[in-house]
């Protein structure tokens, strides 16, 4: 990785020029996006293998030090649904949620390449609770996280938190549905940030990678469904469906509102759009995707096949376009593939978007790809759904 | 007979005064005023035989009418060992009625408001649940305006796929009766939606006899009518609502069993403070917190023993005595919360712990949380209080089961304990709920009307301590019975 970045330059994004962005102009598609650097590992299980894994994959881009060393580095994992519904008895960090393992792994990693202070961040379903009580709920213990590394802090960051205002994204080049978004202050009282997602196919976007994670950083009291109409609530209530998905609703007035109130509302429409503006306004430094134990058919439970399964695999790179193009691969999909093509079925493709936002290119030859081969690791999401059948079996642990 | 705590009502609505009062509401129809003209027939005492069911809800008044056209039904009903309950409503004579109901025979009546001096015959206090009272002659207290539980008709989903449904219970009604008439049987009277499914009423006894109490059965038009014309799909409903009351009779012992849980919540449960009370206590479950409660007027003497935070709720400041013992609560090491106007919160702020309602404080081992608001939200209240007392001393959680609540009860003992979990969509989910229990127990077996016989439950033991039970899939009700 490249070493000795300014805060400007983190805030812009690895490998995007600040200049580069701002000049571009809304919905261009003339953006030259950078190539991104991407490293692939086999790791089976959470166990002794996983940290050694990840120290390797960090070295192979460049290593931690560079990027971290001295800095304040956020951490947003991705703790998505109501935490209160499980695939059959998997545990959740073995479906759903980026595994405490995987983070604890992470910031003990980071901790150990210098970074001055490391904050958990997610935005977890309709509360306030702290994300301590949110581990705690899934029966994780927190403290190992905490105790991972020095100055180790959690928040939530659905609403105000330990803030004293939001902080204001504008996506450079003006957006395609927002031109630019409020989120709670760690997203900008951050020099680093860490997009730590778990590999997923997704009910309105085809996927749930490193991108996708970005977009649970909106905070609920703006976004939500019992947002404030003009100033945010003070407390998070309800998802971001009817603001995000569908625009029932307008996010709280205070905030930027939507560029042009007749674009369609779709969620197919409107979330890969989102979710690129969200990239290119909040830009990922380092994306990595626990794809170690997951879940097929979804990004939660309820509903479809769905499966529990362990593709036993690890995805990170220097930029969230590269890496959920090998993600996507490794899943069995074509990263290239646009709207009507699996897993873009019925909506647009994110990586499109973060391609024409000038985040990062989807095309693997263009960027450069280390680690064990992709074709080695290869997990179909489609196979299994095949084998799974429209209903798919009662899950059980294995 | 006389009127007991074990009593088993039914709604039994017959004669002339219900003629007359369902021909002033819409939609009433000659056929439905021959089914009340037929059940007022002795015959149609059939529908009970054999069931648990020995006791007969009928309307009654100050009415020659209706007295004389419900005597064969009486005297046979009682002749079967059934016993009659006279519901007098709206602005009767009450003195009369309650001499013709001694007259009659029957074992008690029920009444709004007070009962008239002297009265023959137990008067069982029948008022809305925020006017609960109970009546020294009587083991009976009703409720009268429960709600038909289940998913609320027409609601549609907030907030996307995996949002917690809203459900209608009157559970919290139930344990407020209960707190505040501990020594009594809880009566809870509602009405069906027409054409109800089986499923429905297993889900409407299951409701009041879950919280300790009973519903006075009551069944809608339609089933009645197919009952009179002895179809069978209607005997089937009817049996699978039977067959529930049975269940619980057979399961007596969980009526003895009291509330567990971590969290308090002290409340007179009266005006000012009912509603904001019922509203906390129903939202209680969807953030699957067990609790208990405590009426203020026993707070003095009850046991804190267990409870790791206490909500006292009243706009009324606790008397001395009580303020003593709750700030002992607290100084031991308990969590404290208490509404905006306490006065003079004692202890030091706690300012590292910022939670969105309560200003926490410390006061001795434990903390004070006073309310910033004067009129919270009851899901931001119940919600914050989760945050405060925190998911890691759980006793037991529930995955999988959005629909569902919950209650977690012990034995006097602590050997023995109970998990009745409650579906109101009335319908399998996709998982049976996944239980999280942290005490450990010896056996977990799963009981339940939909199920032939008890099935034994498998702990899977997690790596943080506790240990998880997977229950097949039920459309209602299930209990899971624990022993140490």
């Amino acid at each position: 990785m490249r070493q000795d970045l300014t805060r400007r330059e983190l805030l812009a994004g690895a490998g995007v020029g600040v200049g580069a962005l701002l000049a571009r102009p809304a919905w261009s598609r003339a953006v030259t996006a950078p190539a991104g650097k991407v490293t692939v590992a086999s790791c089976k299980t959470y166990g002794t293998e996983l940290a050694p894994t990840l120290d390797k994959m960090f070295d192979q881009l460049g290593g931690l030090g560079g990027l971290v060393k001295g800095k304040t580095v956020a951490v947003k994992v991705n703790f998505i649904g109501v935490r209160w519904s499980r695939l059959g008895n998997a545990l959740m960090e073995d479906t759903y949620w980026t595994h405490p393992r995987i983070i604890g792994a992470t910031v003990s990693l980071l901790g150990k390449a210098g970074a001055k202070r490391i904050r958990v961040l997610e935005g977890p379903w309709s509360t306030s609770e702290s994300l301590e009580e949110v581990m705690l709920s899934m029966n994780w213990k927190p403290q190992d996280i905490l105790n991972a590394a020095p100055n180790v802090e959690f928040e939530n960051t659905n609403y105000l938190g330990r803030g004293k205002k939001y902080s204001r994204f504008m996506v450079p080049g003006g957006g395609l549905i927002y031109p630019g978004y409020d989120l709670n202050h760690s997203y900008e009282d951050c020099d680093v940030f860490i997009s730590l997602a778990k590999m997923k196919e997704h009910s309105a976007t085809g996927i749930t990678l490193s991108m996708k994670n970005v977009y649970g950083t909106t905070p609920i009291t703006i976004y939500g469904q019992d947002a404030g109409v003009d100033e945010p609530s003070i407390r998070p209530h309800g998802g971001r469906g009817n603001v995000f998905h569908f625009a029932t609703r307008l996010p709280s007035k205070s905030a930027p509102q939507q560029i042009d109130m007749s674009l369609p509302k779709d969620a197919g429409f409107r979330l890969p759009r989102i979710v690129g503006e969200l990239n290119s306004a909040r830009p990922v430094h380092l994306a990595i995707i626990d794809g170690i134990k997951t879940a097929t058919g979804g990004e939660t439970a309820g509903g479809g096949a769905k499966a529990a399964v362990n593709p036993g695999v690890i995805i990170a790179g220097t930029n969230t376009v590269a890496t959920d193009a090998v993600a996507m691969t490794v899943m069995g999909f074509d990263p290239l593939a646009e709207k009507g093509k699996a897993p873009f079925a019925r909506c647009d493709s994110t990586l499109l978007f973060g391609e024409q936002l000038g985040i990062g290119i989807r095309d693997l030859k263009k960027n450069e790809i280390l680690g064990v081969p992709v074709a080695d690791v290869i997990f179909s999401y489609p196979a299994v759904r095949e084998k799974l059948g429209p209903a798919g079996p009662p899950q059980k642990r294995g | 007979m006389a009127l007991s705590a074990e009593s088993i009502p039914m709604r039994w609505p017959a004669g002339p005064l219900d003629i007359a009062r369902g021909e002033k509401t819409k939609g009433f129809s000659a056929d439905t005023a021959a089914v009340l003209r037929n059940w007022q027939d002795p015959e149609s005492l059939a529908v009970v035989q054999g069931s648990p069911v020995n006791c007969l809800v009928v309307s009654w008044a100050a009415d020659a009418g209706q007295q004389e056209a419900l005597k064969p039904l009486i005297e046979k009903g009682k002749q079967a060992g059934l016993e009659f309950v006279g519901l007098i409503e709206g602005e009767a004579n009450k003195p009369a009625a309650v001499a013709a109901a001694q007259s009659a025979g029957l074992a008690a009546v029920a009444m709004e408001g007070d009962a008239p001096a002297s009265a023959g015959v137990p008067v069982i206090p029948w008022n809305k649940a925020a006017q609960v009272r109970s009546s020294a002659k009587s083991p009976v207290v009703g409720v009268s305006d429960g709600v038909f539980p289940g998913l609320p008709q027409g609601a549609t989903p907030q907030g996307g796929p995996t949002n917690l449904p809203w459900v209608d219970s009157n559970g919290a009604i139930l344990l407020i009766a209960r707190a505040l008439a501990p020594d009594k049987t809880v009566w809870i009277g509602f009405d069906p939606p027409a054409k109800a499914a089986a499923e429905a009423y297993q889900l409407a006894v299951a409701d009041s006899a879950s919280h300790g109490a009973r519903w006075v059965i009551s069944l809608d038009d339609g089933l009645r009518a197919d009952l009179t014309a002895k179809k069978q799909p209607a005997a089937d409903t009817l049996k699978k609502a039977i067959d529930t009351v049975s269940f619980f009779e057979q399961h007596k012992e969980f009526r003895t069993y009291q509330p567990n849980g971590l969290v308090a919540v002290i409340s007179n449960f009266a005006e000012p403070n009912y509603d904001s009370a019922e509203e906390a206590i129903n939202l209680m479950p969807r953030v699957r917190q067990p609790f208990r409660l405590i009426a203020r007027q026993r707070a003095a003497s009850a046991s804190f023993a267990g409870l790791q935070a206490i909500y006292y709720m009243d706009k009324e400041a606790p008397d001395a005595a009580l303020r003593k013992k709750l700030l002992a609560f607290a100084n031991d090491g308990g969590i404290l919360l208490v509404p905006s106007n306490w006065p003079k919160p004692e202890g030091p702020p706690a300012p590292a712990e910022a939670y969105l309602l309560f200003s926490m404080r410390q006061v001795g081992k434990g903390r004070l949380g006073v309310c910033k608001e004067e009129k919270p939200d009851a899901y931001d209240t119940v919600a914050d209080i989760q945050n405060i007392i925190s998911h890691g001393k759980d006793l037991v959680r529930v995955y999988n089961a959005p629909s569902s609540n919950f209650l977690y009860e012990t034995s006097a003992q602590g050997k023995r304990a109970v998990i009745q979990v409650l579906n109101y969509s009335r319908r399998p989910g996709g998982d049976g709920a996944l239980f999280y229990v942290k005490e450990p127990y010896q056996s977990a077996r799963l009981v339940s009307p939909e199920l032939a016989s008890p099935a034994e439950l498998k702990w899977d033991p997690q790596e943080a301590g506790g240990a998880e039970l997977t229950l097949p899939r039920l459309s209602v009700y299930g209990a899971i019975e624990l022993e140490k």
